[in-house]
């Protein structure tokens, strides 16, 4: 443990430059762990809007174990400052970003800038030694099994990360948070002078602090989850897709070629809710990390009836994906015949029509400007989005609510004086009790401004699949809850969760996180019996947290995402909670975890046996053949 | 559900109403209030438009609101062209305690009135006016001094005035007076209300309804199903405003 420089810096936040300049690294007011699972900071010149926002509130602790179990050497590039050059990353386009502009740091300072760059200079070289000793090659145990096993340094505190997205406006306030994007902003400009280098990585004891450079914006996170680089690059990959998602990359380019000073955080005004939503997706949702699509689970000849209610009739000639979801999940979408779309594309479209503003708006219908960057940049198109059902399923629902499109179920005939709180469905509906909380919506993306058209071609839609029965059948698959899965419905001894991603399809699926992951009843929980201490509540969340988080690792490692040699073909880890292995091979790749007191070579037989029954029941699991038109 | 062309079917005349004004003035809390007498605190913002429906009975006649509720950003203004075209009725939302809302919807009212359809009944309200008024809860006579030119009838007692009514009037940025004089002189129906509260909000819809060239509606909807297109072509009606209805309002409120 003396061995690792992490000893050397026990401070986890305030020192991102071991070794660096101190007097400006007072970084600790903006870094230090708030309540919020994450943080988001857009930042520019008089926005006062530091919008730091919740979108989680379990922050959980630390749990004495874990410290005292830290033996294992760190992964060689866990420590010591790191900047690489862009290797080949397959979602990151980031030839783009070169020579487009460079960030102004704050004017006047070329002293404090060459000082930076002096500290930096040595640390890069304290770098070298460290990472050598680092890079030994990690031991193989198990020859026979020829499982690379990924030493694993075990963080089981899973503080908020914080987000940053950075402007070229020069910073004028002077709070603390101020000088700590100036700081960042000096950073990043610092290597485009040096040598059109791009800051990727900045490793500090337990935290990394990662950078993104998508001029005009540059994005930071700042996270001590012991994450590969890889992952928290591409959050802020994702983060930049749903900036453009609301403003479009031409128009984000011409306000800042008109004013540098552009205030971003006017620009993306009322898009705070869509960005923190995305961020808390980005800590759970392995389709995210995956950059694949997590369709819901469900009989192949229901999915199939509903596909077929959406294929448009040729008159909705401007419509391009129609799209049906249910609890955020997609259950069937419908294409033209040569586009294909971009599971990025879709995880921004869900997001946004699932943030608050969407789903909880009274609203019967939202008809709003997306762009969805992936399909094209520059331009908006126009997203019809109807939840059919929305709230709480209990029985009565279905019949009244998704036969006639919501909007009658909110707003009785022709009422005598404002009526007594006649709630829209589902809302405010919080007495716990029976019922899975249900949502459908139908999505329907124009290209032209055309609502009328698409409201009724939807109409008729939804009249379709309710009148033969597909809607009400999916409903109740929602809500009995066959449209997730255990783990133990598979009987694989040991097995506690895995996720498995068909690579032809682009597709996952996994069971539902359970003990000990199961965050959602452990809060439930906790909520019930609030005379237990709070601690216990967060033990799931900080298993969860752990367990994305080596899956991650593995993501990264066996797709050599954070400049790795190479990538693998297997890699396992052991912590002292659980095993897990990532395996992948032409026609897909598998995350397996299972109890720690497992065998490597039960791990083995666990994973194919997993394989196997994907194989069997991928009708059900993927969304394998959806109609084009 | 399938209410577009089926007006004939239930006897509703449709009007397609906008929503337009500056962010967080309160435009969908009206909305809310006004079709499930609802409201929410700390709303989140809308995000393009929202788009419901509510029926509204005057005397005999059942209208049924088709009503855009449009997100206030500045991002989303060159959208809105698409969300007024073809109404025949508009509300221009500003907020008493931020001057610059006013502002923002004087320039709405311009636009409208210059590229809307020529018919169109456009209503002015000044929202939050709650903060501007003593919590009823404050006392029991809730009858504090609420704005200067309702003051004489406010025979408040001094001595809860000065503690619950000097503090919420400090807030209000946009004297009602002079708003007034504003719609009057542009030819608007002007409120001010409250969607916490729900003073005003009917009101508007009410009057709105009243003005509203129905038969006009009902003439051109038989072709078409699509009122809004047919109304435009229509005889081009004065775009001034009988102010007498203004003054009637709250008599006979359309049982919505």
């Amino acid at each position: 443990m003396s061995t690792t420089p992490r000893s050397r810096t026990p401070s986890r936040v305030g020192t991102p430059v071991p070794g660096g300049s101190p007097s400006r690294l007072v970084l600790a007011p903006p870094l230090r762990p708030t309540h919020s699972l994450t943080n988001l900071r857009v930042y520019s010149k008089s926005s006062s809007s530091g919008a730091s926002s919740s979108s989680h509130s379990t922050s959980p602790s630390t749990t004495p174990i874990a410290i005292s179990a830290v033996n294992t050497p760190p992964p060689g590039n866990a420590e010591g400052i790191l900047v690489t050059e862009a290797e080949a990353e397959p979602d990151v386009e980031e030839s783009e970003a070169i020579g487009i502009g460079r960030v102004a740091s704050p004017a006047g300072d070329e002293d404090s800038k060459k000082n930076l760059r002096d500290h930096l200079r040595q640390t890069l070289s304290y770098r070298q030694s460290t990472a050598d000793m680092a890079s030994r090659p990690p031991k193989k145990k198990s020859k026979t099994l020829n499982l690379n096993e990924l030493p694993h340094e075990l963080v089981d505190s899973f503080t908020p990360r914080q987000y940053f997205v950075l402007t070229e406006a020069d910073s004028t306030d002077s709070d603390d948070s101020a000088s700590a994007y100036a700081l960042m902003q000096a950073l990043i400009s610092i290597f485009l002078d040096d040598n059109n280098d791009k800051l990727r990585c900045i490793n500090a004891g337990a935290t990394r602090i990662t950078f993104l450079l998508r001029p005009p914006l540059y994005y930071v996170c700042i996270s001590d989850w012991g994450e590969p680089e890889g992952v928290t690059r591409n959050h802020l990959e994702y983060l930049h897709l749903q900036i453009l998602s609301v403003v479009t990359a031409s128009h984000l380019r011409k306000m800042f070629e008109r004013r540098r000073n552009s205030d971003l955080g006017r620009l993306l005004g009322g898009a705070e809710n869509i960005l923190n939503s995305l961020l808390h997706r980005l800590e759970w949702d392995l389709a995210l990390s995956t950059s694949s699509l997590h369709c819901l689970k469900l009989d192949t000849g229901l999915r199939a009836r509903l596909a077929d209610a959406l294929v448009p009739s040729s008159k909705a000639k401007d419509v391009l994906y129609v799209i049906l979801v249910a609890n955020g999940q997609v259950v069937t979408l419908v294409r033209p015949k040569k586009h294909s779309i971009h599971p990025a594309d879709l995880h921004i479209l869900v997001n946004t029509i699932y943030a608050p503003s969407i789903l909880t708006s009274p609203a019967a219908v939202s008809w709003l400007p997306i762009c969805l960057p992936k399909f094209n940049p520059n331009g908006f198109v126009n997203a019809y989005v109807n939840f059919l059902v929305r709230g709480r399923g209990d029985e009565d629902e279905p019949g009244q609510n998704t036969a006639s499109s919501a909007e009658e179920a909110s707003s009785p005939t022709a009422r005598e004086g404002p009526a007594p709180a006649q709630s829209a469905p589902g809302k405010e509906e919080e007495s716990g009790g029976r019922g899975k909380d249900i949502d459908i919506g139908l999505v329907c993306i124009s290209g032209g401004p055309d609502f009328e058209t698409v409201r009724t071609w939807c109409d008729s839609v939804i009249k379709k699949m309710g009148s033969d029965g597909a809607l009400d059948a999916l409903i109740t698959a929602v809500r009995t809850g066959a449209t997730v899965y255990s783990v133990s419905e598979l009987g694989i001894p040991g097995l506690r969760h895995f996720v498995y991603k068909s690579r032809s399809h682009v597709q996952i699926t996994a069971p539902v996180f359970e003990d000990p992951y199961d965050v959602k009843r452990e809060q439930q929980r906790c909520v019930h019996a609030s005379h237990y201490s709070l601690l216990p509540c967060l033990t799931a969340a900080a298993a969860a947290g752990r367990l994305i988080t080596l899956y991650q690792t593995l993501h990264d490692a066996i797709h050599a995402r954070s400049g790795q040699a190479g990538s693998l073909k297997l890699q396992y880890i052991k912590t002292q909670k659980e095993s897990v292995m990532g395996w992948i091979t032409q026609p897909f790749e598998l995350y397996v975890a299972l109890s720690s007191r497992l065998p490597k070579s039960a791990v083995v037989g666990a994973a194919n046996a997993v394989a196997r029954w994907v194989k069997k029941e991928e009708g059900r699991l993927f969304l394998t053949n959806a109609p084009v038109f | 559900m399938a209410e577009s062309g089926s007006g004939a079917a239930d006897k509703s005349v449709q009007v397609k109403l906008v929503l337009l004004g500056e962010a967080a003035v309160g435009k969908s809390s009206i909305v809310l209030r006004f079709v499930s007498n609802e409201f929410q605190a700390n709303k989140e913002p809308t995000i393009g438009a929202a788009f419901l429906t509510q029926k509204c009975r005057l005397e005999d006649r059942v209208l049924r609101y088709e009503i855009w509720d449009t997100a206030g950003q500045e991002r989303f203004h060159s959208l809105a062209p698409m969300y007024y075209r073809n109404a025949q009725a508009a509300v221009v939302v500003y907020d008493v305690t931020k001057a610059s809302s006013l502002e923002k919807a004087k320039s709405w009212v311009k636009e409208l009135q210059r590229q809307a359809n020529p018919n169109i009944v456009i209503a002015l309200a000044g929202n939050k006016v709650d903060l501007v008024q003593p919590s009823p809860s404050a006392s029991g006579s809730g009858s504090a001094v609420e704005s200067e030119d309702e003051a004489d009838d406010a025979t408040a007692t001094p001595g809860e005035n000065a503690a619950a009514a000097e503090q919420p009037e400090s807030l209000r940025q946009v004297p009602r007076d002079e708003a007034e004089a504003y719609a009057k002189e542009a030819g608007l129906l002007f409120f001010e209300t409250s969607a916490k509260t729900g003073e005003g909000v009917v009101e508007i819809f009410t009057e709105i309804a009243k003005k509203i060239p129905i038969e006009h509606i009902l003439a051109s909807s038989r072709g078409t199903g699509r009122p809004g297109a047919a109304g435009r072509s229509g005889g081009a009606q004065e775009g001034g405003v009988n102010l007498e209805e203004n003054a009637a309002k709250g008599k006979d409120a359309c049982n919505c």
